[in-house]
């Protein structure tokens, strides 16, 4: 098969010299929105931080809801600390969000900032975003129990094992479906890295990284976790 | 003031070389919807790095390098899958805009098949780029891009074999 024939025929192929493109076309696009994995990450990061303050309000309600409860005042103050402390890692987290804008752009150095950025700083975020549910579960359970009995009952075995699977369940479900979405997409530009250059130290690197953070990750959560059964054990007992 | 400047100045120039994307989407889109996002990402794209173009490159170089950037990290979010790589005949599809001559829908269904970087190392051959230019664009050495041209080459070969 004589390619450089094909090389010929594309070379005068006159179709693609076409001004199908107008100004306004050009115009019009360049008022839509990108679709781009960066994109994603800054409106993943700038909703969860919304998410957040409406959830830091939602627990200045319940301080203000049990102001003569010493043991919730500690809990809530403790809870809103935590929140601030995210909502500023999360914000300084978009500032390094891998944008565009290179004056040359390289393709493995795209991929590559893309792909690390996810595994080195997104995932920990997705899991933080994700403790908002649990929160939102927290709150909303003091809520109810203001309003149906006017106060915090000492609580049993069965309530906090009702309280906690419904905290884990929350926290799950929103950090597996969030992965998942994101993992099928990094996946496809990690499959672009593979294809540039296979067996490299580079792409060796990322993974070994990758593994390493999922590692710490895992213990991180199983920590956050037990702290919050140990802390609402201590609160309600 | 200036800002309007530069963005006529910006329309005019893409305008000039829109061959460059209609090119770039014709080997990574696949149908007339997908071209349609392909070409305001890669304008979108565009616009946000034309700011730091200063202009050492010729424009038409640097717009290749941007649109295919773009193009590569294009990703599918789930649901959406149609993984070039497993899809086993892309049909051209006659909706299209382009009028495009016979060898050039066979070698359009040809490169289909191809991956992604591949369609990026064929595409800069066929508009005859250097091997140092190609190198710069995807982040590989000069020799690299020799062994991935011919082997992207002959996988091309034996597929349009196939084709025809």
């Amino acid at each position: 098969m004589d390619l450089e024939h094909m090389k010929t025929a594309w070379k005068k192929e006159k179709s693609f010299e076409d001004k199908s493109l107008t100004e306004a076309d050009i115009k019009a696009f360049l008022h839509k929105k990108s679709r781009d994995i960066s994109r994603l990450f800054s409106v993943g990061l700038t909703f969860d931080i919304a998410y957040k303050g409406i959830i830091g309000l939602s627990f200045l309600g319940i301080l203000l809801l049990f102001s003569g409860n010493q043991h919730i005042i500690l809990m809530v103050a403790a809870i809103l600390l935590g929140l601030i402390c995210t909502i500023i890692y999360q914000w300084r987290l978009i500032k390094r969000v891998p944008g565009t804008g290179a004056s040359d752009p390289v393709i493995r150095t795209t991929l590559e900032n893309k792909v690390l950025f996810y595994h080195e700083h997104y995932i920990k975020s997705l899991y933080v975003g994700a403790l908002s549910n649990s929160l939102i579960i927290l709150s909303g359970m003091f809520y109810y129990l203001y309003f149906k009995y006017g106060e915090i009952r000492p609580f049993q075995w069965d309530d906090y094992l009702v309280l906690a699977v419904a905290i884990v369940i929350g926290f799950f479900v929103s950090a597996i479906a969030q992965r998942a979405q994101f993992n099928f997409q990094i996946k496809q530009l990690e499959s672009c890295l593979q294809e540039i250059d296979e067996d490299t130290i580079t792409t060796h690197t990322i993974r070994e990284q990758q593994n390493k953070k999922r590692q710490m990750i895992r213990l991180l959560l199983l920590a956050i976790i037990c702290g919050l059964l140990v802390l609402a054990f201590l609160i309600f007992r | 003031m200036k800002h309007n400047r530069i963005h006529q100045q910006f329309l005019e120039l893409i305008h000039r070389h829109q061959s460059i994307i209609h090119k770039v989407c014709f080997i990574y889109a696949k149908n007339s919807s997908d071209r349609e996002d392909l070409q305001q990402e890669i304008i979108l794209q565009l616009w946000k790095s034309y700011p730091s173009f200063k202009g050492d490159a010729a424009f038409s170089t640097w717009m290749y390098r941007v649109a295919l950037n773009t193009a590569i990290n294009q990703t599918r979010r789930p649901g959406l899958v149609v993984d070039s790589t497993s899809t086993p005949d892309v049909p051209y599809d006659p909706a299209d805009s382009y009028h495009l001559s016979e060898e050039i829908q066979i070698l359009y269904r040809a490169i289909s098949r191809l991956r992604k970087i591949e369609k990026a190392v064929i595409l800069l051959w066929l508009e005859e780029r250097s091997y140092e230019e190609i190198a710069a664009s995807i982040g590989i050495t000069v020799k690299n891009v020799s062994v991935k041209l011919v082997r992207t080459k002959e996988k091309l070969a034996e597929i349009i074999t196939k084709l025809q």
